[in-house]
């Protein structure tokens, strides 16, 4: 956004306008909202905020082993001694190894992309962290590595890539169950999630003992 | 055609449509696992909308799959090339403007993609018919410089002259020359009068192959007046290997 689009703000206000205006999903109006939002907020809460955003830019690296973000060299997963060090689970983004923990269904290390091969928006598996993630399978303990892109297409394609890469190699690959989602209508649902979920279906095991009991 | 993320779980896309040509809208909420939308606006997905006419953006209220191209989803080699062919049909359209014939050939192009044996050769008829629907066929037949109809001989493709030059005209300017055999020559000819299933078990080789693809990108380039970004994915992943290991890929022992 240049200074045009707000004529009557004043220099500061404008500068503060287009930062908000850079972030990801913030349009014009949203960033003047936020500014006037911000004007108004208490200094120390300002300071507050201006402190955050300091500390992350100072303190927050890559972890030298998954890549996900940390403040020490080594994040908490990859340091922690009761992990399953013989599973990787790979996703795109830090946020997915968040999403993936809250499920408490997972114990083993990750290893964080950092964006999925996208060929119309120019990102190729050179700009991933791909490199890193062969480098560790070099390490014969890891025996399963666990695809967790997003399941579209550039997600899906990430993963095939990856497994032509490491397939060779031996380890046994898996991925995210696909399918239908928790609480959704059947109706509603697109054809390639009902197929795979069609394709994925399992059997339903009854418990002759426990229901006898 | 094109996705970005908006917002905390919304979705900015880049739709082809017969009537409009290119429309971005936005689908809300499309990022959520429950979404009614998600599952239908992925990329390179054959979908009715329903389209909530808007200022600046418009928004997407429903959707409901034609064809999601399965086929070609599920093989890395076909994904790179649909994507092409998406991104080479959003260069060539413009927003608001009925674009029919592109929409329908694209549609036709990764129906084939998904169950074709041969999908070089449906990339390379479908450059060429893109090229021809909106009005840069390359001249085949005569030459680009003097208008002569071309008999066999040394000729040569120029790219900026728009076709085919005559062995007395190829000195002429200081453009790029690429070569065109004879059977090169025959092969662009046929592509450019057939329909793809003709075209399918069409033998091209290696040399001629070669030569076809340089001048169909060096011209799609010169009409476009830029690159196409999804060029180089597609250039990596046809030089793998059917099966077995990959360039940079490990094996053992690596």
């Amino acid at each position: 956004m240049n200074s045009n689009t707000t004529p009557s703000a004043a220099p500061p206000v404008a500068r503060l306008i287009e930062a908000f205006n850079r972030l990801p999903g913030v349009g014009p109006k949203s960033a003047q909202r936020l500014t006037y939002f911000m004007i108004r907020m208490p200094r120390e809460e300002a300071e507050a905020l201006a402190e955050a955003l300091l500390s992350v830019k100072d303190r927050i690296v890559l972890c030298s082993i998954c890549l996900n973000i940390t403040e020490s060299p080594e994040c908490s997963v990859c340091t922690n001694a009761r992990r399953d060090r013989t599973r990787i689970c790979v996703v795109e983004e830090p946020l997915d190894v968040l999403a993936i923990e809250r499920t408490r269904a997972y114990a083993g290390l990750y290893h964080v992309l950092h964006g999925s091969i996208s060929p119309v928006n120019g990102i190729g598996a050179d700009q991933l962290k791909i490199r890193e993630l062969l480098d560790r399978l070099r390490d014969e303990s890891v025996t399963e590595l666990i695809l967790a892109t997003n399941p579209n297409l550039e997600g899906e394609a990430t993963s095939m890539y990856l497994q032509r890469l490491i397939s060779p190699l031996g380890i046994k690959i898996t991925r995210l169950a696909r399918g239908l989602s928790s609480g959704a209508d059947l109706e509603y649902a697109d054809e390639m999630t009902l197929a795979n979920a069609l394709e994925g279906r399992s059997e339903i095991v009854i418990d002759r003992e426990a229901s006898a009991g | 055609m094109r996705h970005l993320d908006l917002g905390e779980a919304d979705r900015l896309l880049w739709l082809l449509t017969p009537q409009r040509g290119v429309l971005r809208a936005t689908a809300r909420g499309a990022r959520k696992p429950g979404s009614k939308l998600g599952g239908h606006i992925d990329l390179l997905c054959y979908v009715k909308l329903s389209i909530r006419e808007g200022r600046d953006l418009h928004g997407v209220s429903q959707a409901d799959t034609v064809d999601a191209f399965r086929g070609m989803r599920t093989d890395i080699g076909r994904v790179s090339r649909g994507l092409y062919m998406a991104e080479l049909a959003q260069q060539v359209s413009v927003e608001d403007a009925p674009a029919p014939a592109v929409f329908r050939l694209l549609v036709n192009g990764l129906g084939w993609m998904a169950t074709t044996e041969s999908p070089d050769a449906l990339i390379r008829w479908y450059v060429l018919r893109l090229l021809t629907i909106t009005g840069f066929m390359p001249e085949f037949g005569s030459c680009a410089e003097c208008g002569n109809v071309l008999e066999p001989g040394d000729h040569v493709f120029s790219a900026e002259r728009g076709g085919l030059v005559c062995p007395a005209c190829r000195s002429q300017g200081s453009d790029v020359l690429h070569p065109a055999s004879l059977g090169t020559i025959k092969v662009l000819r046929h592509l450019a009068r057939s329909d793809y299933p003709a075209v399918a078990a069409l033998s091209v080789g290696e040399e001629e192959r070669r030569q076809i693809e340089r001048i169909l990108r060096a011209h799609a380039s010169t009409v476009l007046d830029r690159g196409v970004r999804s060029s180089a994915f597609l250039d990596e992943i046809r030089d793998w290997p059917e099966a077995g290991p990959v360039p940079g890929g490990l094996h053992r022992g690596s």
